[in-house]
């Protein structure tokens, strides 16, 4: 038998014993319902984002309706104009929620009227109301004098605007996307890559470890254990994204922005060179440990690795992505996961720079398998207590 | 042919194994016997991978064994254990295919071992569900769903019930007359002596004996000599010349001679002594050739040479 078959039959054990567990399940639904309703929960508390409508009372000016829409649309607002044959009729409306608040001005606009709120008055809703029957009597008064109402319109004109040093296109987008990526992988590298750490353990626990070594090899036990997770953890993030674009484009609130397709392809890469990276050196720090006791303090050299390498990212990186300290974090394996995808997204990496730190990080990859499948030989058996590093690649000296 | 040639390990200062040496032949059972701490579990180890040895090395049929060749082996730990979570068909079946089985295959041979356990409606629980017992079942089974050509089983007695230890038997025998080589460790010496033909015994990381059983009784200079006289107090047996009492309660004796004993006069004296009602000459039992090979040496032989260091064992 291969052991490419020998690493997959790993890989599926892991993929849907962990897959079908109650718990993974479970937190699955949890976080899935939890992006949802992020989505959704602001919608039907503050209500859908369509126009305001207020009502006003027949007979009113002719131009009133339009007057209100062209007002609150030069202040950004939305709002809609329904008409009431008599006050009554605009009361039980506006007691009914129908209408944020009732305008009532004499059809020759010889007063200013009125403007009836429920409750409160609305600011926007004051000032967009005031200003287009303010407009309107001042139009009115004007053309009574002889002005030709043109003239008005363009002296109404607003100035136009300018900003001294404009933003590049789309740079929120690219900030947006190099902060998610940075959090991403480090919450990829905290979940996925300790279930890794945990599952070792447990195999060395329960001492089912012996009789998997049996027949399979350390370092291909590691990379089936990692592949397994990789795949168990790319799907769970896959329904997590799928679940937010869905919600988020039914509640009309997502402008897919123009984010540059290379950068979201970096994301992928490096998430899955980060997790490969990290996980791997948890599963080996695991295999030294004997209790889950023991697995958190193991682990703790990898944890600080990356939290230094995430604020570097996000600290150094992102305030100078073409700094010294930014470019010698790109060829060190265990930052680069965290530090190329930034400035890819910033647009401040040449493409070799990519192509080495990716290539060093893959070495880095291998030669932990390598160096970790040894580790990992000499220690797996050993169920007393916490074994040293040294001992354990001794141990399995040929 | 299962060959352990010379095979030495040490941990740290600890000598594991001091160039231990046998082999285990197709079809017959070999009782693996050492004290606790001789070097039973590191040898298995070494045969399986599991461990590497400093110096010596296993082979089958006359290569050195690989992962390939590893797979057509069976293996229960000493060290029991098996993923507590997962459900009983599914994990033979992981194991059958990790021991190249299609997926197919696996699951036939599955579905034949939990039926021949007597664990058939099982084959969707957890293994954390099942009796102590009945995980031990399916631990032995993990070790023979591909129809392996060697059976490694450390201990596989240990902690079983009669019934248990009755299904092991059987199963063990059952292998062997397949064909398949089966070495086995234990402590349980009367349960050895029924079981194997062959036994193999370490102490101190080196084997100091080796054989069929049969043969290693009749090699022995020991017999045993149970006499049953009526109406005599022993007295008479404190005139005959080599002879040493083991035990002696009322009208019975057992007593230890060498195999070159002259029995006519025994008998005779015996006869004289008062009403014969038993006389039987028995080669020692397993756990008496036992407890003589694994026996510390009292003195360092005074043939051994003086250049050899002194090692420090357990």
């Amino acid at each position: 038998m291969s052991r490419a078959r020998s690493i997959w039959l790993v890989a599926r054990r892991e993929l849907f014993e962990r897959g079908r567990s109650r718990g993974f399940i479970f937190s699955v639904l949890f976080t899935t319902t939890i992006i949802i309703g992020s989505f959704v929960v602001p919608v039907l508390i503050f209500g859908d984002e369509g126009p305001t409508t207020v009502g006003v009372v027949e007979p009113a000016p002719e131009q009133l309706e339009s007057a209100i829409e062209t007002t609150a649309g030069l202040l950004d607002q939305e709002m809609a104009v329904v008409k009431f044959p008599d006050r009554a009729a605009g009361d039980t409306a506006l007691s009914d929620d129908k209408v944020a608040a009732l305008v009532i001005v004499p059809a020759d606009l010889s007063s200013p009227g009125e403007l009836v709120f429920k409750e409160t008055a609305d600011p926007t809703v004051q000032g967009v109301v005031s200003s287009a029957i303010a407009g309107l009597r001042v139009n009115a008064a004007l053309e009574a004098q002889g002005v030709d109402p043109q003239t008005f319109v363009a002296a109404q004109a607003p100035p136009t605007v300018q900003a001294l040093e404009p933003p590049e296109a789309g740079s929120d987008t690219r900030f947006l996307i190099a902060n998610i990526g940075a959090v991403l992988i480090l919450v990829g590298v905290f979940s996925f890559g300790f279930t890794v750490l945990t599952g070792v353990v447990e195999e060395k626990q329960s001492r089912v470890m012996e009789v998997v070594l049996s027949t399979v090899l350390p370092r291909d036990l590691l990379m089936g254990k990692v592949l397994g997770i990789g795949i168990l953890g790319l799907v769970q993030l896959a329904v997590f994204v799928v679940a937010a674009f869905i919600a988020a484009s039914l509640t009309r609130e997502l402008e897919l922005p123009a984010t540059t397709p290379g950068a979201a392809v970096q994301l992928v890469v490096w998430f899955i060179l980060g997790y490969t990276l990290y996980s791997t050196a948890l599963g080996v720090l695991g295999a030294l440990a004997s209790r889950m006791e023991e697995a958190s303090n193991a682990s703790t050299p990898v944890t600080i690795v990356a939290m230094l390498s995430y604020f570097v990212a996000i600290f150094s990186v992102i305030s100078d992505p073409t700094g010294l300290v930014a470019v010698v974090a790109t060829f060190i394996p265990f930052s680069a996961p965290m530090v190329v995808p930034m400035r890819a997204a910033l647009g401040a990496i040449t493409p070799i720079e990519i192509v080495v730190s990716a290539a060093i990080t893959i070495v880095a990859i291998w030669v932990l398998f390598v160096v970790g499948g040894r580790v990992y030989a000499g220690a797996a058996l050993q169920t007393a207590g916490r074994v040293k590093l040294r001992d354990a690649w001794r141990s399995a000296g040929q | 042919m299962l060959e352990v040639i010379d095979l030495a390990k040490r941990y740290g200062n600890v000598v594991a194994l001091d160039g231990a040496t046998f082999t285990a032949r197709p079809g017959r059972i070999v009782g693996f016997l050492g004290p606790n701490g001789a070097g039973k579990t590191t040898t298995m180890r070494c045969i399986f991978g599991l461990a590497t040895p400093d110096s010596g090395e296993v082979r089958w049929k006359g290569q050195p064994i690989d992962r390939r060749t590893r797979l057509r082996f069976g293996y229960m730990p000493e060290q029991r254990g098996l993923y507590p979570r997962m459900r009983v068909g599914e994990q033979l079946g992981y194991f059958g295919q990790q021991h190249g089985l299609s997926g197919k295959e696996a699951a036939a041979a599955t579905r034949r071992w939990l039926e021949r356990l007597g664990l058939a409606d099982r084959e969707k629980s957890k293994l954390e569900e099942l009796s102590h017992g009945n995980q031990q079942r399916i631990q032995l089974a993990t070790a023979l769903t591909h129809d392996p050509e060697l059976l490694v089983l450390d201990e596989p007695f240990s902690g079983l019930d009669p019934l248990g230890t009755a299904t092991m038997t059987e199963v063990v025998r059952e292998q062997a007359a397949r064909g398949v080589g089966v070495v086995f460790s234990s402590h349980q010496l009367d349960l050895v002596e029924d079981v194997c033909e062959d036994v193999v015994i370490i102490a101190r990381g080196r084997i100091v004996a080796a054989g069929p059983i049969d043969e290693l009784k009749a090699a022995s200079g020991r017999r045993h000599l149970d006499i049953e006289v009526a109406g005599a107090d022993g007295e008479w047996i404190g005139r005959l010349p080599d002879v040493q009492v083991l035990e002696h309660s009322g009208n019975r004796m057992r007593l230890l001679v060498d195999d070159q004993v002259p029995l006519d006069e025994l008998l005779t004296a015996a006869r004289s002594a008062g009403e014969l009602r038993q006389f039987s000459y028995e080669p020692p039992r397993l756990s008496e050739l036992f407890m003589e090979a694994v026996a510390e040496p009292v003195a360092a032989p005074p043939a051994q040479p003086a250049a050899e260091p002194a090692e420090v064992v357990r």
